[in-house]
This record gives C-alpha cells, sequence and structure tokens, in this order.
C-alpha cells in the first residue's frame, strides 16, 4: 500500500530575480496551492478584517526604534503579522497540506516537517536589473533603487527572525542563479529536483495534494 | 573622572540595547551591572563599600526592612530589595487571579450589568482599568481587558481599537494614583520613603482630577466611532460571566487574597508592615492556597522581570556612587536657579518626555537620587519633586505605543486578533490626552504645594 505524504516548496528569492513566477509555475506543475501575499485574504478572513490593513506591514523588516517587545508581546505590527503568518503556514503543514510558499521564512519556520523542500532563488544584477525595468516600467536608477530597497527590507525581515542568514546556502536545500537557465529553464531543472527527491526519499510514494 | 566616564558609558550602552530590543533587557542589565561592579567599583573606584551599598544585601537583616514602627523617610540606594520583593509577591497573586478567571469574570460581569450598550462599556471599562491598575500591575489588567474587549466587540459589532486605546490610557492613569500601581512609583515610594497614603493622597488625588477629564476627552473623541458598528446587531448570545471561573475555590481565594492585599497596602502606614513584608505574605497566602496549581504559579512568575531590576538598581547605583547623578541634578538647579516651580515642571515634563520614548523604569530608577541631590542642595521639598516625577513617569508613557509596558501589550493582543494600531491611530488622541494629563498635574502641582 502506498502511504500518501505531504510536499511543502519553500521558495526564497532575490528581488528580481523571478523567484516568485517560478514559485508559481511549481505549483501550477505540482496541481498545489501558492501562499504569498495571497495568505493575507485567509488571514483578513479568519480574523475578520479588512486585508488593505495587513497589506501594510507583509514581509517588512521590525524597526526596533518604534517597537518595544514585553513579556513575548510586541507592539511591532509588522511582527504580529508575521507571526500570524508563521503560525498559518504551521498550521497548514500540520494538516498534512502540501503547498508552495513564496518567502516569509518559511526555511526556517517549517523546518522540521516532512516533505519540505527549500530554494532561494538568486540572479545576476545586470538581468534583474532589465527584469525589473520590464515588469515595472521603471528607469535604470529607479529600478536599481527598488532592488536595493527590497532586498534590503527582504534580508532585515529574514535575519530578524531566522539565525541563519538569508540567502546563505547553508540554509537551503538549493540556490539557484535564475539568469543561468532562465525562469522556465530554471522552474523545470527544480521540477526534475523536486521529483527525483520525492523518488529518492519516499521510494515513490504518492504525493498528498 | 574615569569612574564617571565609564559609569556614563555602561549606562548608555544598557539603554542602546535595551531600545534596540535585539537581547532580551534581563540580560542586558544584568550584563551591565555586572561590567560596573567590576570596572567601576573594582578597577576604578577600588571600593568594596560602595559595591556592598549598591549590592544592598545587608538590607534584608535591618528591622526597618520589615517592619517600620512609626512615620519614617528612611531613603535607600543601590539594589531595592524591598521593590523586588513586593512586585514578586503581588505576580504570584495576579497569576493566581488570572489562573482562576477572575479577570474575564469582573469584565464580563460589568458588561452585563450595563447590558452590553457600546458607551456605558466604554465607560465602565476605562474605569475598571484606571481602579484595577491601582492594584495590580497595568500589564496583567490590560491582558486581559484588551482580550475581553476584542471578544466583546465581535459579539457586539463595534470597533476594539478605540476602547483598548483608553483603556491603556487609564491602566497607566490609575498606576499613578498609588504606591504599588506602577513600577516606578513602587521604586519611588521603597526609595524614598513614602507610604501608600503618601501616594493616594498625593498623586491618587491628581489622578482622579485627571481620570474626569480623561473620560471626558476620550467620549468625544472616540463617541462616533464606538456607535458606527452599534446599530444593526441582529440576533446575539451574550457571554456567561460564570462562564469564565475556571475554577470556583481558587475564585474565592484568590478574590480574598487580593481583598486581603488591598486593605494591608491601604493601611501599612498605620501596621508598619513593609512593602517587603505585604509582597511575602501575600506571595505565600498565594501558593499555600494554590494547592497542586503552586509549582506552575512559580512557574509562571516572571523572573525575567525581576532579573532586569536587579541588574538595573546595579547600573544606577554606580551612577549614583560614580556622583553622576549629581552632576545631572546641578545641571537641574542651574536651569532652574532657585525657583521651585520651574524645578518641578522640568522634572515633570522632562520624565514625561522622556517616558514617552524609553522605559520609565531605568529613567526612574535615574531620576530618584537626582531628586534627592535637587531637594538636598536646592531646599525643595523632595515629596513635590517625587510626585512630579511619578506623574510624569507614568502618564508621560501614554503618549506613544513603547511608553509603557501596558501600551505595547495592549497593541499587541489587539493585533494578535486581526486589529491593527499603528502610531498614528494610537498617537491621534493619547498623544494630546498624555499632555492634557501632565498639565493638569502640573496645576495640581502648583496650586497645591506652591
Amino acid at each position: 500500500m502506498v502511504e500518501k505524504r505531504n510536499l511543502i516548496i519553500s521558495v526564497g528569492r532575490e528581488f528580481g530575480s523571478g523567484g516568485h513566477v517560478i514559485a508559481e509555475d511549481l505549483a501550477k506543475r505540482f496541481g498545489l496551492p501558492i501562499y504569498d501575499h495571497g495568505m493575507l485574504d485567509r488571514i483578513a478572513q479568519e480574523k475578520n478584517v479588512d486585508k488593505k490593513t495587513l497589506e501594510k506591514y507583509d514581509e517588512k523588516p521590525v524597526n526596533h526604534f518604534f517597537s518595544r517587545t514585553v513579556s513575548g508581546h510586541s507592539s511591532s505590527l509588522q511582527d504580529n503579522l508575521a507571526q500570524m503568518q508563521f503560525d498559518f503556514l504551521k498550521k497548514r503543514a500540520d494538516a498534512g497540506e502540501s503547498f508552495v510558499v513564496v518567502g516569509r521564512c518559511s526555511e526556517t519556520v517549517l523546518k522540521g516537517y516532512k516533505g519540505l523542500i527549500t530554494f532561494f532563488v538568486l540572479g545576476d544584477s545586470d538581468v534583474k536589473l532589465r527584469r525589473v525595468m520590464d515588469v515595472y516600467g521603471l528607469s535604470e536608477p529607479e529600478a536599481r533603487n527598488m532592488m536595493a530597497k527590497k532586498n534590503w527590507k527582504r534580508k532585515s525581515y529574514h535575519n530578524y527572525y531566522c539565525k541563519k542568514r538569508w540567502g546563505d546556502a547553508a540554509n537551503y536545500d538549493l540556490c539557484i542563479n535564475s539568469s543561468r537557465l532562465g525562469l522556465k529553464g530554471t522552474a523545470d531543472f527544480l521540477e526534475i529536483y523536486i521529483r527525483t527527491r520525492l523518488e529518492t526519499e519516499a521510494g515513490g510514494q504518492m504525493i498528498k495534494k | 573622572m574615569t569612574a564617571q566616564v565609564l559609569a556614563v558609558i555602561i549606562f548608555i550602552v544598557m539603554f542602546a540595547l535595551i531600545v534596540a530590543d535585539k537581547i532580551e533587557r534581563h540580560i542586558v542589565s544584568l550584563g551591565c551591572g555586572l561590567v560596573m561592579l567590576v570596572l567601576v567599583f573594582g578597577i576604578c573606584m577600588r571600593s568594596e563599600a560602595a559595591a556592598a551599598e549598591t549590592l544592598s544585601l545587608q538590607s534584608f537583616f535591618v528591622p526597618n526592612f520589615w517592619f517600620q514602627a512609626g512615620e519614617t523617610a528612611e531613603t535607600s540606594t543601590g539594589i531595592n530589595w524591598a521593590t523586588i520583593i513586593f512586585i514578586a509577591g503581588m505576580m504570584l497573586m495576579v497569576e493566581g487571579m488570572g489562573h482562576s478567571g477572575f479577570f474575564k469574570w469582573l469584565c464580563l460581569e460589568i458588561a452585563r450589568a450595563v447590558h452590553y450598550r457600546t458607551i456605558p462599556i466604554f465607560i465602565t471599562f476605562m474605569i475598571m482599568s484606571a481602579a484595577l491598575s491601582m492594584f495590580i500591575d497595568s500589564i496583567t489588567v490590560i491582558l486581559f481587558l484588551a482580550a475581553v474587549t476584542v471578544e466583546l466587540a465581535q459579539i457586539l459589532r463595534f470597533d476594539p481599537v478605540p476602547m483598548v486605546i483608553a483603556e491603556i490610557f487609564c491602566a497607566n492613569l490609575g498606576g499613578s494614583a498609588t504606591m504599588c500601581g506602577d513600577p516606578p512609583n513602587v521604586i519611588i515610594g521603597t526609595s524614598l520613603g513614602y507610604s501608600f497614603s503618601d501616594f493616594i493622597t498625593n498623586t491618587g488625588v491628581i489622578a482622579g482630577i485627571s481620570l474626569i477629564f480623561v473620560i471626558l476627552f476620550f467620549y468625544f473623541s472616540y463617541r462616533k466611532e464606538l456607535l458606527a458598528g452599534a446599530e444593526g446587531r441582529g440576533e446575539i448570545v451574550y457571554p456567561n460571566p460564570r462562564e469564565a471561573i475556571t475554577d470556583k475555590k481558587n475564585f474565592m481565594c484568590s478574590s480574598l487574597i487580593f481583598i486581603v492585599a488591598v486593605i494591608l497596602l491601604i493601611t501599612h502606614a498605620q501596621t508598619g508592615l513593609t512593602v517587603a513584608t505585604i509582597g511575602v505574605f501575600i506571595g505565600a497566602l498565594t501558593l499555600l492556597t494554590a494547592g497542586n496549581s503552586a509549582l506552575l504559579l512559580l512557574k509562571r512568575v516572571d523572573y525575567k522581570t525581576l532579573l532586569f531590576f536587579i541588574g538595573l538598581f546595579v547600573v544606577v547605583g554606580g551612577l549614583e556612587q560614580t556622583g553622576v547623578l549629581e552632576s545631572i541634578a546641578d545641571l537641574i538647579a542651574r536651569l532652574s536657579g532657585d525657583n521651585a516651580m520651574l524645578m518641578v515642571a522640568i522634572v515633570l515634563w522632562l520624565s514625561a518626555i522622556a517616558s514617552a520614548f524609553v522605559d520609565n523604569i531605568p529613567f526612574a530608577a535615574t531620576m530618584i537620587p537626582v531628586i534627592r541631590s535637587l531637594a538636598a542642595a536646592q531646599g525643595v521639598d523632595l515629596s513635590v519633586l517625587a510626585w512630579a516625577l511619578s506623574m510624569g513617569t507614568d502618564i508621560g508613557g501614554c503618549g506613544t505605543p513603547i511608553g509603557a509596558s501596558a501600551n505595547v501589550v495592549g497593541i499587541s493582543v489587539a493585533a494578535k486578533n486581526g486589529h491593527f494600531i499603528g502610531w498614528g491611530r494610537y498617537c491621534r488622541h493619547s498623544a494630546p490626552a498624555t499632555v492634557l494629563v501632565v498639565f493638569i498635574s502640573m496645576i495640581c502641582i502648583y496650586i497645591r504645594y506652591f
């Protein structure tokens, strides 16, 4: 008898590397739901609040000078939202759900869960710059500025909650430069990796959807 | 001179690390306290006596520590063990009360008594927040009150944020009314030798007058927001307060212990029992009546806060022993000239502004030796400066989301339930209310003591 097991694909990414597009592609290929900023819809629904309120604080670093922690309670709204998202992911994983998750320290938060496969997608600076200019219709200085800001925020957010650094190869199963194979080629490569991992680890067990 | 510079550097590093919030604050204060003992007292001053005075272990063996016959105004320096023992005892009592469901029961009973109408709940919860905070630490009060407010808001369909903000403000205001209401007051009272009745007849009166203005202020500020969702409630199933009680026997015991604690605190100037003795007695009584839960209650005590206090007192002791705080007192004296009214204003507003942004506990602990020096050198009544410091540190913290522990806990409880209170929303009404209360305090002090 074949035992069903869950698959959780965690994708960390540099801004402009196309990591999010790759994560969406992988979700389609494996028929899994994707948890990214859309996770806020679910949280807003659960808490019966407006999603727009939550969006302002999503994946943002905690500001040490404008927040304080008292007996485990934090006044930082970024921190409170991050904890809600971590709880949301853990609940799904506990329930045996399979999904793809983008960022949100998921490689650390979900560490220890069976079926977790973690990636970090990076890219060459010039390729990322061109992509950001194309996708957002920005000039070169604007795109460079946006990349620097977004990456700083993601790095600060990640490093606040995780011992291992953002983008450090030791923190992920695989770090991949999307500029080498392109977005589709990278997704193809990652799909092969995931299928090989599943076959190796579970001897061809089925994925639980 | 080297000792002074080192002491100031250690103090600044401690403050910066507390603000940075990267390392837990008790580790920061204990670490800085240890560095202060080794570098300042050991290497620079080579003074065993100064170190011993700061550690203040001898205070346990002085009869006055446990029992004070008659009116005494003895002041202490270094680690204020009376504060630590008292807070530990009260922590045990509060844990026992929370464990039995006392706070939730009280909130729901009051909501029921006002027939679950939004505005009366708003006003009674503000008064309850202030009244409970007079005897119980404001963190615990807000922890339960904010949670019940959010729960009621869901049932009664109103926005809980205005109510939570007003409750936070009133918890801080209530804390300023008594010696045991807020940690700065416990430190001021035990360090300068003031009793419960000294506080209630001075800061208590100011807090009472301010509460009337604060209720009116928040009522007019939030009335529309609160009433917005109250219409069209439809079918509502109201919560039963009795269901909040988890253990009837424990509930009765903890309610009785709370009443005993209030009586002992109110009468401690007459009975001669010090707050340290009251803390030990209340803590022991809670443990004895807790039965099997005693170990659980002991485990739940916030030891980190107690350790934070110990480290903090050592660091402030270092500043005091090296004469740094005397220099600050000289500076304030020079700024105010011989004008005692100006001196009070400086202490009050400086404390309020500083407490709005930094932890008011280290600030109060630092300022106590400063006002003591000011009173001694300038001939100003120490008690007047103490009331100004108390009101400034307790109320200043209301102004921003990070100013006081109750603010942080209230905002966190609301956020966990999806109600995000940012700086803008918090400060819009709380900052003007803070200025209003500090102003009222200044006027009250001027009218009564000058």
